[in-house]
């Protein structure tokens, strides 16, 4: 499964990349898909298991991250404000 | 919508785009300037009576349109949300310098475009700079520059801005006494398309920049960091309508001088566009892209169209900004010390991001 995920800064990104956890494969980064956002900022697009989760963002950097499906995208993370 | 047709969008509205300014130019706008984000903030400034330069007061339509039809567009694609608190102050003066950058160069990355379509080539020393400055902060950024999150408020902040933005229109139209517009054949201010005409192309590039996110730093900054092209695609086909628009209606020159509210200092062309770019980059996107996104409710680009604002209004009280004659002895100081200013504000959230 891939899965995108937004930040609230490019160096979030860059750090998410560098530092992934266990289970997030292949990272690059790319532009964030209009389809995703209205802002045009950096996205990390990454392989995991289906059931990839992710609860605990400790750099306060990740906006939110999406699992890509045959329609669109599924939110499985959204910070909290 | 893919990346496949995410580009298609992106050419088919920068051709759309470009076709408008260059239209605008026939329509009455002053050549080379169907829309100039850094000009038209300047020329409302001016229009409020906050800065004196006759030769540039009017409260631009255009500018109004850009911002009203990124909001409603928003609103009806449910992406507007109020949201705000990155850095607000930094991103003020980084603002007010991206203004003085412009001035120096006298456009912004937009009129950039619109000045090369025409035939003006001293524009190639500004593309050359702004590409420069990018490319600078593009090494900031990979470096950790960061000026942190931003945050949701609440929905009143996020419709203050459009707001306004009817009270300007308002003032335009009942024209009190207060408001200041250039005297016929007094300058660049004098110059323009009907109202509604102006207003209309506004609200049109207005959404359809808000669909693309057509943006003049992120084309440079994307192919860059991701030899992404989308972006730039954009910029391109700004370029070619005008360009087919100006050719058409004889109003391509090509040449350095007598070109169109210009100057031939390509040194001072380029550190002015040098300095856009990098403030740019370090905003997140051109002024146009700042209005577009003020549209949307983001304060912190709100904030970003208040420091241009203010940036003009000094240029002109306190003579920073260039002419046709050329760049002023106190525009070249104020240069000067917003590449000093704004490397400060690149080094200082970078060095301060590595250590969180």
């Amino acid at each position: 499964m891939y899965y995108i995920a937004t930040f609230y800064s490019h160096f979030g990104a860059i750090r998410f990349k560098k530092e992934a956890s266990d289970g997030i494969m292949a990272p690059c980064l790319m532009p964030v898909p209009r389809r995703l956002s209205s802002s045009c900022g950096t996205c990390v697009r990454f392989e995991g298991p289906a059931d990839f989760t992710f609860t605990q963002d400790d750099s306060g950097e990740v906006e939110q991250i999406v699992r890509e499906t045959d329609t669109g995208y599924m939110c499985i993370y959204t910070t909290q404000e | 919508m893919n990346f496949a047709s995410e580009k298609r969008a992106i050419i088919i509205a920068g051709l759309g785009i470009g076709m408008l300014a260059a239209l605008l130019v026939l329509a009455g706008n002053p050549a080379n300037m169907g829309f100039c984000i850094a000009c038209f903030i300047r020329d409302t400034v001016g229009g409020l009576g906050l800065h004196r330069a006759g030769a540039v007061q009017y409260i631009r339509p255009e500018i109004i349109g850009l911002l009203l039809g990124s909001f409603i567009l928003s609103l009806i694609r449910h992406e507007h949300a109020a949201k705000g608190g990155s850095s607000p102050l930094t991103r003020f003066v980084l603002g007010f310098f991206v203004m003085i950058g412009c001035l120096m160069f006298l456009g912004c990355p937009f009129r950039m475009i619109l000045r090369l379509a025409g035939g003006d080539w001293n524009a190639l020393f500004g593309l050359a700079g702004f590409a420069a400055g990018i490319g600078i902060g593009v090494i900031f950024l990979r470096r950790g520059y960061s000026l942190k999150r931003t945050y949701a408020l609440t929905k009143l902040e996020g419709a203050v801005m459009p707001a306004i933005q009817i009270v300007l229109l308002v003032l335009l139209l009942a024209a009190p006494a207060f408001i200041f517009f250039t005297k016929a054949g007094g300058g660049p201010g004098a110059q323009h398309a009907a109202v509604f005409v102006s207003l209309g192309a506004g609200l049109l590039v207005g959404a359809l920049a808000q669909y693309t996110r057509l943006c003049m730093v992120g084309g440079i900054r994307d192919f860059i960091l991701f030899h992404e092209t989308k972006l730039l695609m954009g910029f391109a086909a700004i370029f070619v309508a005008a360009l087919l628009v100006n050719v058409a209606a004889g109003n391509f020159h090509p040449g350095f001088a007598g070109q169109p509210v210009a100057h031939t200092d390509g040194l001072w062309n380029f550190l002015g566009m040098w300095l856009a770019g990098l403030g740019c980059v370090l905003l997140g996107g051109c002024p146009l892209r700042q209005l577009i996104m003020a549209g949307e409710g983001n304060t912190d680009s709100v904030i970003t169209v208040l420091g241009l604002a203010c940036g003009a209004a000094f240029a002109h009280n306190f003579a920073l900004a260039a002419s046709g004659a050329g760049p002023s002895d106190n525009g070249k100081v104020g240069v000067m010390v917003g590449i000093i200013v704004v490397l400060i504000i690149a080094a200082v959230n970078t060095f301060r991001s590595q250590k969180a």
